[in-house]
């Protein structure tokens, strides 16, 4: 079919274009590096670690492609899995729906002020991770400044509490991951041509109407590339669980903590790792499959 | 707090009338003398001890002082003070040491818990490697266990400790996990039992039912420690850890299971249980004694109580240990041996608030409160008075019969049916 664009390529000069590739690789060449060492690399000593066998009390861990880890990491742990997906979800739901409209305000009416405005969203985030969330402890106190003030002022019932449930840990998720989906979607709406918009209203949509037909589908690269950042990093989490829930709240990487630190079983802890990480690419491509088109995905990584 | 004293510059802070103490302490250990200083070779008589790893102990203690020594420890866990000339933090006991002896000490707080500090140094231990550590300090724990039985750490020269064999108590001197202390030393050590929040139990906390009583303390308002709760309900079931069947373990998990059903747990914790408990968030939680009494007397909290439950307490130790490999094993003994002197225990004692494994550091203390009385400093004093009169800091006979250190592991398959049983009550869905 395409035969004579091909060739029509190929007939060109070789002399730049030989050139031109080199450097294009040679540009690669940090990024490259970079994913060698810190992916495959780490990768793959995670897969190692996660076929020894031994233990901590007879000499350490060897390397004996033990497959039985896997048997042993996965049984009885479907729920955490589900657990962590059914969180991550809802907390992806929830920084799309509270980054959406803070993004879209900023990015039709902050004026001059943008920046600023997106600084703001950012502010937080100077701050320590564990700090922060540590924080929420403190606000979040079963008879402290927020529920405390609630209790006696008669609005709560005395024992009720949001810190060590799945109330907590989700917005807790919602809180850290809000501005991997705030960024994104701030970009993708930024960029749509407003001529469009106003294109819509000369047409006499209705202001419901502009968005949900010409708005929304032009910010869906944002929107992708915002649940594939909150979405895959929150499935994985476990600081939130550990810091503001309980027993009931306890997600894979909970799991994954407990058999590596509290056990000592190392791979165990990684094939669980290894299972987690191959089931999340599986997930986001087939996310990818469905929703996503090329522009997305590279929109994805550009509004990274 | 404290009384402010006639026209010095003495504050209230505790770090502040820190100081000064120990300041005065140098002057009086400098009396004490270089016991610690090297023994004359009549060591080489003895005969030759060689440790798992097939190590010459005597060989590798003999010889000269290094000039240096790199000691990893937890996060506040030894004597701080101010240079008052140039303002800068320093650790009086090493300072002494230093001048003593000329050896450098670098010093690092670098290990947050036994098991992630542990899993930084296996890789290197079971390839061979140094890990650039001459001390850990490991508290009780299959952490310790690995260690010891994999040759992982040196074994100790028990010739060259003069101050240990004077002072250290006796439960020091013999620790179930490392009998005769051929492979550790005791740093601080202290009781795990309950702590009770007074603001929000009016009820009696006073044995280990107690948690799990819905009548007693409200829902989701209990901390259990993950690492030793197992050991904990055991030993408040009348079931000695150190002796335990498989069966026994049983009736501990079901216990932890009912209580789990309870309501009552609010979180399974790996470690920070103190700031929930600080928070006003737990009523009643497992609990390490000297956090409890630095918070009660010294931090603010005196609604927080520490409680010695009926069925007694878990006792356990964090130990200074030479990992293999270690660069300076002779300057690292001595500086293990140099903290039994009683001065200089106590010192340490007085700022970290735990037990020490010297025997004299009680009346040290209190000599201390008096001579902190003469001076007029009525709120230091009261607290030292208070400190060195703790029974949980200096427990009696009576009350140390009560205490049991956790399960130590014969073997990874003991290890691994401990853990499948206990795994369904941090691991219930």
């Amino acid at each position: 079919m395409a035969t004579t664009v091909v060739s029509r390529k190929a007939a060109r000069p070789h002399g730049i274009s030989a050139r031109r590739r080199r450097a294009a690789y040679a540009l690669l060449t940090p990024g490259g590096i970079w994913l060698v060492v810190f992916f495959v690399g780490s990768v793959l000593v995670m897969g190692y670690m996660s076929l020894k066998s031994g233990g901590l009390l007879s000499g350490g861990f060897r390397f004996t492609w033990s497959f039985g880890n896997y048997v042993d990491a996965l049984a009885g742990r479907q729920m955490f899995f589900l657990r962590s997906v059914v969180y991550a979800g809802a907390t992806t739901l929830g920084t799309v729906l509270l980054g959406y409209p803070a993004a879209y305000w900023i990015a039709f009416y902050g004026g001059r002020f943008k920046s600023a405005l997106l600084f703001m969203i950012l502010l937080p985030y100077f701050v320590s991770f564990v700090i922060r969330t540590v924080q929420w402890k403190f606000i979040l106190a079963d008879n402290g400044i927020l529920l405390g003030t609630l209790k006696d002022l008669g609005l709560l019932p005395e024992h009720f509490r949001v810190l060590s449930t799945w109330i907590a840990v989700i917005g807790g998720l919602v809180y850290n991951y809000l501005p991997f989906a705030a960024l994104p979607l701030y970009v993708a709406i930024e960029r749509i041509d407003r001529a469009v918009v106003e294109g819509a209203y000369d047409l006499y949509a209705t202001p419901a109407q502009a968005f949900t037909k010409v708005i929304f589908p032009l910010s869906m690269p944002g929107v992708f590339a915002a649940t594939l950042l909150t979405f895959v990093p929150a499935t994985g989490d476990y600081v939130e669980a550990e810091i503001l829930g309980g027993p009931t709240t306890r997600m894979i990487g909970n799991i994954i903590q407990t058999e590596y630190l509290t056990r000592g079983r190392y791979p165990v802890a990684a094939a669980l790792s290894m299972v987690l990480m191959f089931g999340m690419v599986v997930l986001t491509s087939l996310y990818a499959k469905l929703i996503g088109t090329e522009d997305e995905t590279v929109a994805a990584a550009v509004g990274a | 707090m404290g009384t402010s004293v006639g026209g010095s510059d003495l504050g209230f802070l505790r770090e502040a009338l820190r100081h000064r103490l120990t300041r005065r302490g140098f002057l009086r250990a400098a009396g004490v003398g270089a016991a610690g200083l090297g023994l004359p070779p009549l060591l080489a008589a003895c005969a030759r001890e060689t440790g798992t790893g097939g190590v010459d102990v005597h060989e590798l203690f003999s010889g000269p002082p290094e000039g240096q020594v790199n000691f990893a420890n937890w996060p506040i866990y030894i004597d701080k003070a101010k240079d008052p000339e140039t303002g800068e933090r320093y650790v009086p006991t090493l300072r002494k040491f230093e001048e003593e002896t000329g050896i450098t000490v670098i010093y690092k707080e670098v290990i947050q818990d036994n098991p992630s500090f542990f899993g930084k140094l296996q890789p290197q231990l079971q390839a061979g490697q140094p890990t650039g550590w001459d001390i850990i300090v490991i508290s009780n724990g299959w952490e310790l266990t690995a260690l010891v039985k994999n040759g992982w750490v040196y074994p100790l020269d028990t010739t060259k400790r003069p101050n240990f064999d004077a002072h250290a108590n006796d439960w020091a001197k013999d620790p179930p996990f490392d009998p005769g202390a051929k492979h550790s030393m005791v740093w601080q050590s202290g009781l795990t039992g309950i702590a009770v929040n007074r603001d929000l139990v009016d009820a009696p906390i006073t044995k280990l039912d107690d948690l799990a009583d819905p009548n007693k303390l409200p829902p989701g308002s209990v901390g259990m420690l993950v690492s030793e709760m197992a050991d904990f309900v055991m030993w408040n079931l009348g079931i000695d850890p150190e002796t335990s069947t498989p069966d026994d373990w049983r009736v501990a998990a079901d216990w932890l299971l009912k209580q789990r059903e309870t309501g009552l747990v609010r979180q399974y914790y790996e470690q920070n249980y103190v700031d929930d408990l600080t928070n006003g968030n737990l009523a009643a939680c497992m609990a390490w004694s000297g956090d409890i009494l630095y918070y009660h007397t010294w931090g603010g909290y005196p609604n927080l109580e520490f409680v010695f439950p009926e069925g007694g307490c878990l006792f356990w130790t964090d130990n200074m240990m030479i990992p293999a490999g270690a660069e300076h094993p002779v300057a690292a003994l001595m500086l293990m041996d140099f903290y039994y002197r009683p001065r200089i225990a106590t010192d340490v004692a007085e700022w970290v608030l735990y037990m020490s494994p010297v025997k004299e550091v009680q009346d040290l203390m209190l000599e201390d409160a008096r001579k902190a009385e003469e001076k007029g400093w009525k709120g230091y004093a009261r607290k030292l008075y208070e400190t060195a009169n703790s029974e949980y800091l200096f427990p009696t006979e009576e009350l140390l019969a009560r205490t049991r250190f956790g399960r130590t592991f014969e073997s990874d398959e003991e290890k691994a049916e401990w853990d499948s049983i206990f795994e369904p009550i941090s691991e219930q869905a």
